[in-house]
């Protein structure tokens, strides 16, 4: 499968989402105190997320989130 | 606009006040260098974490893992991870079901007998080690660098794999664009040798087949208000080798009767090229927290998929939390997925009847409940989950007698993650 | 720090003056990472997530509690560290939102420093409670560069770390360093005074960004920790110069905190002071 420009730009309009859904919207530096809080991430649990991600490779035929390393097992 | 200059002027006479507060500031001024850069040191976390998965029926893992990590005072991270999977039970072997018993001979040479009307299973035993190493280093205030290496070896099955990232932070930290890429190689070395795709099985290579994973990421993150973070991250994979499952079969079925006569090996394609889009969120409510997650997936195989993911996450107290979840998830199958072939008929370029490249939809409700326990320091946390998983299970195509079986009945899982964590 | 730093050396050696820049940054990131509530891996952190149990903290924290301490003593207690509680339910966003009667009641008995027990290095704080050194983390960061500058270089110095500064000794040629005081009105265009210091620290209480407009009037972003309200008339913006930036910022904060008698507990300190 080859990589087209039209790939490219639905993949550049997909990246510009956050941008776009914000504007030019900001947080203060005050206003940081939810956003500091431990569980304020993508990932708050990094174990039991591999661990999914591991269960769902082995059954089902998607693969990919958030990090570029993979599989590295015989169950796809 | 005046023009003042207070040095010129005589020193007024120092207040009480002004005497402790100069007293108290040199205190505090002249706490030694040294004393002041040691920091609050380096911090050790522990992880350990086991798995218990059951699936109906079907196959049954433990998997105990341990992590170490260490945050040094400078910013640096160094984390290794050593992981054991056990897996044992049974998994489909692709093959149809028949009006009869049927008997079957798994790779190693074991002989089942298969009930009538009963999706065939062979069963398998294997275990595998892991071991995995991050190292994460900032620079300067605004960039992020990490490196991951993955090991793992299994009966079968051998992977080498590196990674790398780089975040930077943009917008005092309220934008963040993320890039990395990954290769692994892996080799598959298949019990009793490597069968010919889309045979009978009887000629097999030996030797190991290699496998080969690059892939690439580009996200970004964006923090939209005091409450809210959201990103978007987009994968790459591209596979080369051996990407076939050497122990599934085909059911070559009776064009009438569609009863199943002869077997032949599952087949595909030697490349891959796999997308996926991730789009994240996590909101703070006033005390809870929301975290969704929607995945848009497709491969050069014409898999498609969709996948929603829910959490809920309600902290009781500083050292307690209840987080449920849901997932929901929906594929397309593979374009040369087929529940089995026709006798008589021409066989097709690439061919699998394994139902994880078959139309899938799977279901999954879980808690998670993380807790202290005093006075054992550190955290512990359990979480349990059913998930289901449902196939097509009357396809358009069956024949004969397989139109009155569930060629795809729905399996029933329940898993359950016990972790303990401790700092120090 | 949330604002710009800049480091400024009266020297020729552009080479020597980017390594002391460098010598800034490294502090004041720092301290920042040391003492910043936003960050989950210092010890700020583990004070607040304590919930209720003692904390044993190093020398630099320590000294800098003490200092908080004696700040508290000597204002009768509205200078507080324990008052950013209260920021939970104040938004100074220059709308007129304010929290209401029984908002503040739940919030203040999380707030008071003589609820911690302080004593030989170790802290014990009821759960709830949040300590945040905001209040003199900068001036304190901006003590702590001009010292280690000092030490590394014979040039004049003035470390600026977003309006809060130390002014090194007098420059060639017997020169001053020349500083403006901002008109809050026009921030960042306009000046309203303009001040020639070597050796001393200024710190400017009062900011023009962070308030709320409420039955007309304008209420800073200073709390009265006793009240929950913002400190009543106070004055928009507070400046003095000071032996050291720490005494400069404190005293300042201190003013401000009179509300109305600011101009005259500044005149008893007899300290220079410009008040707007």
């Amino acid at each position: 499968m080859k990589v087209s420009a039209k790939w490219w730009l639905r993949a550049g309009v997909v990246l510009a989402f956050p941008g776009v859904l914000a504007g030019c919207a900001t947080v203060k530096p005050w206003d940081r105190d939810l956003l500091a809080e431990g569980r304020m991430r993508f990932n708050p649990c990094p174990m039991l997320h591999s661990i999914d991600e591991h269960i769902y490779f082995s059954k089902e035929a998607s693969m990919g989130g958030q990090d570029a390393a993979g599989g590295g097992c015989g169950c796809n | 606009m005046q023009l003042e200059t207070p040095d010129d002027t005589p020193a007024p006479p120092q207040s009480a006040l002004r005497e402790r507060l100069g007293t108290a500031a040199l205190a505090l001024l002249l706490v030694p260098g040294a004393a002041a850069a040691a920091d609050s040191g380096a911090k050790t976390q522990i992880d350990y974490t086991t798995l218990l998965y059951g699936e109906q029926g079907r196959a049954q893992v433990v998997e105990p893992i341990l992590r170490a990590t260490r945050l040094f005072s400078d910013g640096q991270l160094l984390s290794l991870q050593l992981g054991f999977d056990s897996i044992t039970g049974a998994s489909p072997s692709g093959a149809l079901p028949s009006g009869r018993v049927q008997t079957q001979t798994s790779p190693s040479g074991h002989v089942t007998t298969v009930p009538a009307g009963e999706i065939p299973t062979t069963s398998f035993v294997d275990r595998r080690t892991g071991l995995d190493g991050e190292w994460q280093k900032p620079f300067g205030q605004r960039f992020t660098s990490t490196i991951g290496v993955h090991a793992s070896t299994e009966k079968d099955y051998d992977s080498l794999g590196v990674n790398g990232k780089l975040s930077v932070d943009l917008m005092q930290h309220l934008f963040t664009v993320t890039v990395g890429a990954g290769y692994s190689d892996d080799s598959v070395s298949p019990v009793g040798g490597t069968p010919a795709g889309l045979s009978d099985g009887t000629v097999v290579t030996h030797g190991a087949n290699a496998k080969r994973v690059s892939s690439a990421l580009l996200g970004v993150s964006r923090v939209l208000s005091r409450r809210w973070l959201v990103g978007v991250d987009v994968t790459r994979f591209e596979e080369n080798g051996y990407l076939t499952e050497p122990y599934k079969v085909l059911s070559l079925v009776d064009q009438v009767t569609g009863s199943p006569l002869d077997q032949v090996t599952d087949k595909r394609p030697s490349t891959r090229s796999r997308t996926s889009v991730l789009f994240s969120s996590v909101y703070h409510l006033t005390d809870d927290v929301v975290y969704g997650t929607y995945r848009y997936y497709t491969d050069s195989w014409k898999v498609r998929s969709n996948t929603l993911d829910f959490s809920y996450r309600h902290d009781l107290d500083e050292n307690r939390y209840f987080e449920p979840h849901v997932r929901l998830y929906k594929q397309t199958a593979a374009d040369f997925f087929t529940v089995g072939l026709v006798v008589g008929q021409p066989l097709p370029e690439f061919a699998t009847s394994d139902y994880r490249l078959g139309p899938l939809t799977t279901f999954t409700l879980g808690a998670t409940y993380a807790f202290h326990f005093d006075p054992v320091p550190g955290q512990l946390k359990l979480r349990v989950d059913y998930i289901r998983q449902q196939g097509d299970g009357s396809p358009a195509n069956a024949v004969g007698v397989q139109r009155n079986f569930d060629l795809a009945p729905t399996v029933n899982t329940v898993s359950a993650v016990v972790g303990y964590s401790f700092k120090f | 720090m949330a604002s710009p730093c800049t480091v400024l050396v009266d020297g020729d050696d552009p080479e020597e003056a980017m390594a002391l820049v460098e010598i800034a940054a490294e502090e004041a990131w720092r301290i920042e990472r040391k003492f910043s509530r936003y960050r989950s891996d210092n010890p700020i952190y583990e004070i607040n997530h304590a919930a209720g149990r003692p904390v044993e903290v190093d020398a630099e924290t320590a000294q800098l509690i003490a200092y908080a301490t004696t700040c508290w003593e000597l204002s009768d207690g509205l200078f507080d560290i324990t008052s950013g509680a209260l920021r939970r339910i104040w938004t100074f966003d220059g709308g007129t939102k304010v929290p209401t009667r029984q908002a503040i009641d739940e919030c203040l008995p999380l707030v008071g420093w003589e609820r911690v027990s302080w004593v030989d290095s170790t802290l014990t704080m009821p759960a709830k409670m949040e300590i945040d050194l905001g209040g003199i983390g900068k001036e304190y960061a901006v003590d702590r560069t001009a010292g280690l500058i000092a030490a590394q270089t014979a040039c004049s110095c003035l470390v600026n770390f977003g309006g809060d500064l130390y002014a090194g000794a007098v420059r060639r040629g017997a020169r001053t360093w020349t500083t403006g005081i901002d008109d809050p009105d026009r921030t960042g265009h306009a000046a309203l005074y303009r001040l020639e210091i070597a050796r001393a620290g200024l710190a400017t209480s009062g900011d023009a960004r962070r308030f709320v407009t409420w039955r007309g009037r304008r209420l800073g972003h200073i709390l009265n920790p006793k009240t929950g309200w913002p400190v009543e008339d106070a004055p928009r913006s507070v400046t003095v110069v000071a032996p050291t930036c720490l005494e400069a910022g404190t005293l300042s904060t201190l003013a401000t905190l009179q509300g109305a008698g600011a101009r005259a507990f500044l005149e008893q300190q007899g300290v220079a002071h410009w008040i707007v």
